[in-house]
């Protein structure tokens, strides 16, 4: 995948019809009446979002004319999993530096406190 | 590592656009936020184990300018910079974030927003990140960062290991 793909997948995946739809698709693919029924929502407004999730890459369609058929793409999920582990690893390790950090800092000020006592 | 009393919870909220993280630290919340807003502090724990911060410019009020310069256990630098959007003291804080390519141009944005609540002595720290924009090569650059950071935990479990003989 194309990291340009990225921003256009974070832009798709920001509406939350867009991600109640890819949720619906886990369970396998279904037809664009099926996926509206939950929706308040027109047919046309439907298939606007399902433009959306295509050029992202996030749904491929089927080319039967009457039927077409959404489909979930994992690749693209994938690539927003992997930014949301890195970003997760990232904070823990820093987090944990902190943790040791705030104990330190704790440990000076205890000290100083008894060194203030001992001093008076 | 430290993890006695510290939790650490993720959350790929929806389909990966926002990450959640809490995790509660032994200390008061006065101290957990100057630790985050003192710029002599946040140099001391910013980013991974293995990584060091030779620039770290955090001016924490509103509209304040973020410049960090993260140094990999490789030698290679990671600009980051960014603007602080909202200071709660000692609550919240919200700021934006872009890691730069060689140009200085942004690879990514992310929001995140931080808030601080304190029980019993003890501080909660609840974070909340979304990507705000992402551009051509970010995905190469978490890459890059990720193959560096593995490198320096597979050097010290070696160095773990030979000092543990």
């Amino acid at each position: 995948m194309s990291s340009d793909r990225l921003s256009t997948t974070f832009a798709a995946l920001a509406d939350p019809t867009r991600r109640a739809i890819l949720a619906r698709l886990v369970s396998g693919g279904v037809s664009v009446t099926e996926l509206a029924e939950p929706f308040d929502m027109s047919l046309p407004a439907i298939s606007k979002h399902l433009k959306v999730l295509e050029r992202a890459g996030l749904i491929a369609r089927g080319r039967e004319a009457q039927w077409r058929p959404c489909r979930l793409e994992a690749g693209p999920l994938k690539a927003v999993a992997d930014w949301a582990e890195h970003y997760r690893r990232f904070w823990e390790e820093s987090f944990d530096r902190l943790d040791d950090y705030l104990r330190e800092l704790k440990g000076r000020e205890l000290k100083s406190k008894d060194k203030d006592k001992s001093d008076n | 590592m430290a993890q006695s009393n510290a939790s650490t919870r993720t959350e790929v909220n929806g389909l990966g656009v926002e990450v959640a993280f809490t995790r509660v630290f032994d200390a008061p919340r006065r101290l957990v936020f100057e630790v985050w807003t003192d710029p002599q502090h946040v140099v001391e724990w910013w980013g991974p184990r293995g990584f060091t911060n030779p620039r770290c410019e955090w001016e924490a009020r509103t509209g304040g300018a973020i410049h960090v310069d993260m140094r990999g256990p490789d030698g290679r630098i990671y600009p980051m910079k960014g603007t602080f959007q909202e200071i709660v003291e000692p609550e919240r804080l919200v700021f934006t974030s872009s890691a730069l390519d060689e140009a200085g141009n942004s690879l990514f944005e992310v929001e995140t927003t931080v808030t601080f609540a304190e029980k019993g002595g003890k501080t909660t720290l609840t974070m909340h990140a979304r990507v705000v924009k992402s551009s051509p090569g970010a995905m190469q650059y978490i890459q890059g960062m990720e193959a560096g950071w593995t490198q320096s935990l597979e050097r010290l479990e070696a160095y773990v290991a030979k000092a543990a003989k």
